[in-house]
Order: C-alpha cells, then sequence, then structure tokens
C-alpha cells in the first residue's frame, strides 16, 4: 500500500545579514510522506528548491543537538520531530512555521549564534574539577558510586541543543542570565562526587543574574527534548546556596516562606516585602504602597494564625532537618 | 458538586476580590466549597528547595485534609496548584516520599493516600460543571469586548503534572470559557507565557520585561480587557502595569480581570459587586 502523502506548505525564517536588511519568511509546498521528519522534509528543500537554505543538523538521531530549531513556534530537534504530528499544531492548517532559537543571534536562516552559550558554561565552570592532579591521572579509578550517579543520572542526559536556553523567560528579558542549561550543568558538576568546585561555582551563581533570577515558569523543562526536569537541577543548587547559608535577597525571599508558615500558617505579603527587600528599599517604594493602599489593596501586616498552628510548628519543627 | 478550598494566600490579603466574586456566583453553579482554613501556605514554589521535607508534608497535609472530608482540593491560584499537584505527584509515584510524609502525618489523625485530585477553578468550570451549562446561566453575553487571554505559567508547566486540560504550547480552557460567556477573543503570543510574579522581589527590571510584554501585545492587539486564572499574575499585570509599560516606553492602560470576575460580569454583577474598581487599572 501506498504511504498516506500530502502537499505541506514550510513557512521557513529567512535571514542573510550580508544581503538582506531585516529578516523575511519564505514559503515552499512540498508534497511529504508520513513519517518525514521535519530535517528531512528541510533536506528535501536545500536539496531540490533552495540550495541556500542554512540550517545546522549532524547525526540526525537525537543525540547530538544541533538540529535545535522552532517548530511551530516551540523548540524542538528537527530530527525528532514528525512533520504529521507538527500538523495538528499549524495555526494555519498544513503551514508549518520554521523559525531559528530564540534569545540567541541569528547568523543566517537557522544557524544561530552559539557562542553565549559556550561563554557561560566557561564562566560557570561547566566541568568536574578533580581533586586529583593531571599527573596522578591513571594510576587508580576514581569511582562514582551507583547511588551517587542517581543524582545527577538525569541531567547528564543533556546534550547542549539549547532548547531550554530559547525558551527562557528571564533570558528573553536579560541576555546576561546564567540560563537553565548552564544552571543544569553546574548541579551535574557539584553533585558530582569527584569535583571540588563547588562552592566556587555557587560564588558564581549567586551574583547577579545567577540562580536567584530563575522565575520558576517552568518553560526550560517543558521544551527539554531529552525530559530533564531541569528545575530539579535549579531548585537543587538553590537549596546548596541555602545550606550553606549563602545569605542575600534571593535566600532571604525564600527562607521567608518558611518562616511564615511556621509563625502563622500563612504567608505574611507586606513582611515577605520588607524581608527580602530591606527596610531602606522599602522605604524607596512608597509611591507604589500609597498607590495601593489608595485602593485599599494594601495588606494588613498582621496575618491571622491559622487554626491548629500548634500543630503545624512541631511538624515544621520534627521535618526541618534539610 | 462539593470541594475543599484551598484558601491562597495572596487571595486572603492582595487579591480579595478574587473569592468575593466567585462567592457571588458559586452557589448558582451548584459549586459547594468547604473552605480549608487550617491548610498552610503551599511555600509559593520557593519552600521545595528551601526545605524539600517540610514541603513535601505540609502539602501533603494540605492535601490529606481534603482527603478526610472525601473531596477534591480546589485552588484559585495557579501557584498553589502546582506546588499541590507537584506534591500529589510525587507521593502517588513515590512509596518512600509517602511513608515519610505519612511516618509525620499519623501523629495528627491525617493520612496521605492519594484519593483526592487536586483542581483548579478553571478546570472544574470547564469539565466538572460544564461550558454547556454555563452558557445556559449567560445573562449579559460579554459580546462587546475583546479579551486577551492570559493563562500564567503554573497551571500549565510542567504538564507532567497536570491533567492534561491544556496543551502547554496552545491552551484553550480559559478561551473556550471566555467564548461561551460571549466574548470574542484576541489571539496573541503571549498568552501561554510567563508574568515574571516569582521574580518581582529578587529580579525586578527582568519581571517587569516579561510583564509588560504581554500588557504591550495585549494593548497592540486592540484588547478590551486581560483576562487571568492567577492571582499572582493579576497582581503583575494589574498592579504592576504602570510600571512595566513605563519600562517599555509604552503609554496606554489595559484593565486585568480575575477568572471569578468574568463569570461574575457574564452574570450581570456590576464592577463594584466583582470588585473590580479595586483594581489598580480601571476601564
Amino acid at each position: 500500500m501506498d504511504a498516506e502523502k500530502k502537499d505541506i506548505y514550510f513557512k521557513i525564517f529567512r535571514y542573510n545579514p550580508e544581503v538582506d536588511q531585516e529578516s523575511y519568511f519564505d514559503e515552499f509546498k512540498i508534497s511529504v510522506e508520513k513519517g518525514i521528519t521535519i530535517l528531512r522534509a528541510m533536506n528535501y528543500i536545500k536539496d531540490h528548491v533552495d540550495p541556500k537554505l542554512s540550517y545546522r543538523f549532524f547525526c540526525q538521531a537525537g543525540i547530538c543537538g544541533s538540529c535545535a530549531m522552532k517548530v511551530n513556534g516551540v523548540a524542538k530537534l528537527a530530527c525528532t520531530t514528525q512533520v504529521w504530528d507538527e500538523l495538528k499544531k499549524c495555526k494555519t492548517p498544513d503551514v508549518i512555521t520554521i523559525e531559528p532559537l530564540g534569545n540567541l543571534g541569528v547568523v543566517r536562516d537557522m544557524v544561530i549564534n552559539y557562542n553565549p552559550v559556550v561563554d557561560k558554561l566557561e564562566k560557570f565552570m561547566s566541568w568536574v574539577e578533580p581533586a586529583k592532579k593531571d599527573s596522578a591521572f591513571g594510576e587508580k579509578e576514581f569511582i562514582v558510586a551507583e547511588k551517587d550517579f542517581k543524582i545527577i543520572d538525569a541531567a547528564t542526559d543533556c546534550i547542549l541543543c539549547a532548547s531550554c536556553y530559547s525558551e527562557c523567560s528571564i533570558l528573553d528579558a536579560h541576555k546576561d542570565f546564567v540560563s537553565p542549561l548552564v544552571m543544569l550543568k553546574a548541579f551535574r558538576m557539584n553533585a558530582d562526587t569527584r569535583d571540588t568546585a563547588s562552592q566556587k561555582r555557587l560564588n558564581l551563581l549567586t551574583k547577579d543574574h545567577g540562580i536567584w533570577d530563575c522565575t520558576h515558569c517552568y518553560k526550560c523543562v517543558e521544551a527539554c527534548v531529552k525530559n530533564i526536569p531541569i528545575m530539579d537541577g535549579i531548585h537543587g543548587l538553590r537549596n546548596s546556596a541555602m545550606n550553606r547559608g549563602m545569605k542575600g535577597e534571593g535566600y532571604r525571599h525564600a527562607d521567608a516562606f518558611r518562616k511564615d508558615i511556621y509563625n502563622v500558617g500563612r504567608l505574611n505579603e507586606p513582611l515577605l516585602l520588607l524581608r527580602t527587600k530591606g527596610i531602606f528599599k522599602v522605604i524607596g517604594m512608597t509611591s507604589f504602597t500609597i498607590k495601593m493602599a489608595l485602593k485599599g489593596r494594601l495588606p494588613s501586616l498582621f496575618v491571622k494564625k491559622i487554626p491548629g498552628l500548634k500543630k503545624v510548628r512541631e511538624l515544621m519543627r520534627s521535618t526541618s532537618k534539610r | 458538586m462539593k470541594y475543599a478550598y484551598y484558601l491562597s494566600c495572596v487571595n486572603e490579603s492582595m487579591t480579595k476580590e478574587l473569592d468575593k466574586a466567585f462567592n457571588l456566583w458559586k452557589n448558582e453553579f451548584d459549586i459547594e466549597i468547604e473552605p480549608l482554613h487550617a491548610g498552610t501556605c503551599c511555600g509559593g514554589s520557593n519552600l521545595e528547595y528551601v526545605n524539600p521535607n517540610q514541603h513535601l508534608v505540609m502539602n501533603g497535609r494540605n492535601i490529606a485534609m481534603a482527603e478526610k472530608m472525601g473531596l477534591d482540593l480546589m485552588t484559585s491560584c495557579n501557584t498553589c496548584l502546582l506546588v499541590l499537584r507537584h506534591t500529589k505527584h510525587e507521593l502517588d509515584h513515590n512509596e518512600e516520599k509517602k511513608a515519610y510524609v505519612n511516618e509525620q502525618l499519623k501523629k495528627y489523625d491525617l493520612e496521605y493516600k492519594g484519593t483526592s485530585e487536586v483542581k483548579h477553578l478553571l478546570w472544574v468550570l470547564n469539565e466538572d460543571y460544564g461550558l454547556d451549562k454555563i452558557a445556559a446561566k449567560v445573562k449579559q453575553p460579554l459580546s462587546d469586548k475583546k479579551f486577551a487571554p492570559f493563562y500564567g505559567c503554573h497551571i500549565l508547566r510542567p504538564s507532567s503534572v497536570m491533567l492534561g486540560y491544556d496543551d502547554p504550547n496552545s491552551p484553550s480552557s480559559l478561551d473556550s470559557l471566555i467564548k461561551v460567556l460571549g466574548g470574542n477573543i484576541v489571539d496573541y503570543n503571549s498568552k501561554n507565557k510567563c508574568c515574571g510574579f516569582h521574580t518581582l522581589l529578587v529580579a525586578e527590571e527582568e519581571s517587569l520585561d516579561i510583564g509588560g510584554n504581554a500588557v504591550v501585545e495585549a494593548l497592540d492587539n486592540e484588547a478590551d480587557y486581560i483576562v487571568t486564572p492567577c492571582p499572582l499574575c493579576h497582581t503583575v499585570l494589574d498592579g504592576y502595569q504602570d510600571e512595566a509599560l513605563k519600562r517599555k516606553g509604552r503609554s496606554g492602560s489595559i484593565p486585568v480581570l480575575h477568572l471569578s470576575q468574568i463569570v461574575g460580569m457574564a452574570l450581570g454583577y456590576s464592577d463594584s459587586e466583582l470588585g473590580i474598581n479595586k483594581h489598580m487599572v480601571r476601564k
């Protein structure tokens, strides 16, 4: 029986900075068989219609991570994404949109400038810094126990495709943000039993544009082509920073939740502001506070304790060991 | 339909109008609630890294209290939804963690069994009550208005712990509700994006940029209102709209409604009855 076939339109982002004033979209109509991936459809267009179409790919098996691009607005690997699956997600029927990853500059068409990722991987020491001197290597194996590897197992699946980088909400607002990808690597290295640089890494990660700037939007988790729970890694880094008493606005903000549950059972919103920012910064926010007060939206400083708070406190105490 | 109702800290303090509006019409929709007065704050997606054990035990307790009542647990806040669903997911899939939580809870005559579902009000309206029945209740169709739905992150992502109500890349449950209320939808890219709430106090500029993008896009698409099922998104999009638009170098303003308020509007309640006059941005 002949394979199911269909005429499909590929609306593809085009930009060549040497020629084009600005980017535009080209539309290619090709006949596609069911079972074909986005990458194979792109290869067909490059081989038979427009050889100038530029994009990266290598392994064609979801391993090298080089063919990540936005398909119908979402970062994906072109080589593991089926055209037929995408047909269900088209805004205009049978028109599949292809764009470069977000949050990274465009070199040409779908080829993005990967350098910021490499720079950040380097800045945050995304490698194991072993206790052994280089000269001592080869003398004795350094075995990672299975239970220790389990902690970093999922994180080691990362193929650096930068899909998470593309979708990150905070990177969209500030290009210096460390990025989910680099935080995941840092978590993986910090939790590696052979590594000795965790404190150094945490010192870097708790500076401006570091771990505390992640807004928990889970876009990275949703975009990860390897289904890595990236937020567990980010939370893991924050947990380490807190356990090591690395205090700052991020620490104070997060710890306020724990304290309020213990003290009243609920969050004390006005005090949260005060605790996170400190009294001097809060005084500087008076115009906002006055506007809120005029609307009757300023919460009371005194939050009513929840019924049964005594039991809650007992539970908080008996589970306090981190 | 009866639910244990999880009281979100933000709705008890800064966005009281959300529950005020909900309480006006819930009986008309046969929704009965048992407020979880003894429930604790969910930890706002922070407690899980401050102290993972406390996060599991306190939120396991919140769900176990609903289980003891024999009711599903409903919330009107996206972040409470995420934290409670995350907890449920962990306890339902990890016997060791469940045993730890129950060891702690048994002293208080509570047990986490996994028998109660955790749902958002938006899901309850869409599926438990049903859009057909909602359409039949509408007294004042919102047909002369254009709405920009803003879902917020924690009702969509991570989809692995949600109930599959929405495709996180192309959600539709809020759109569907607005449509049955007679409203017109503005289709814009920001609808499944982040408002920036959770970094508002530690990375304010970035947060306002993110929230500002959604407001600007809603304005560009000539929406009359933004509607959100999350009181935290509301806090940014309404409370910080002025600052966010200033950062974007934009003029204009757009009122932001809670899910409970837009339902109330279609049922004929006035702005003051629904607490819309308490918002920072007015029409």
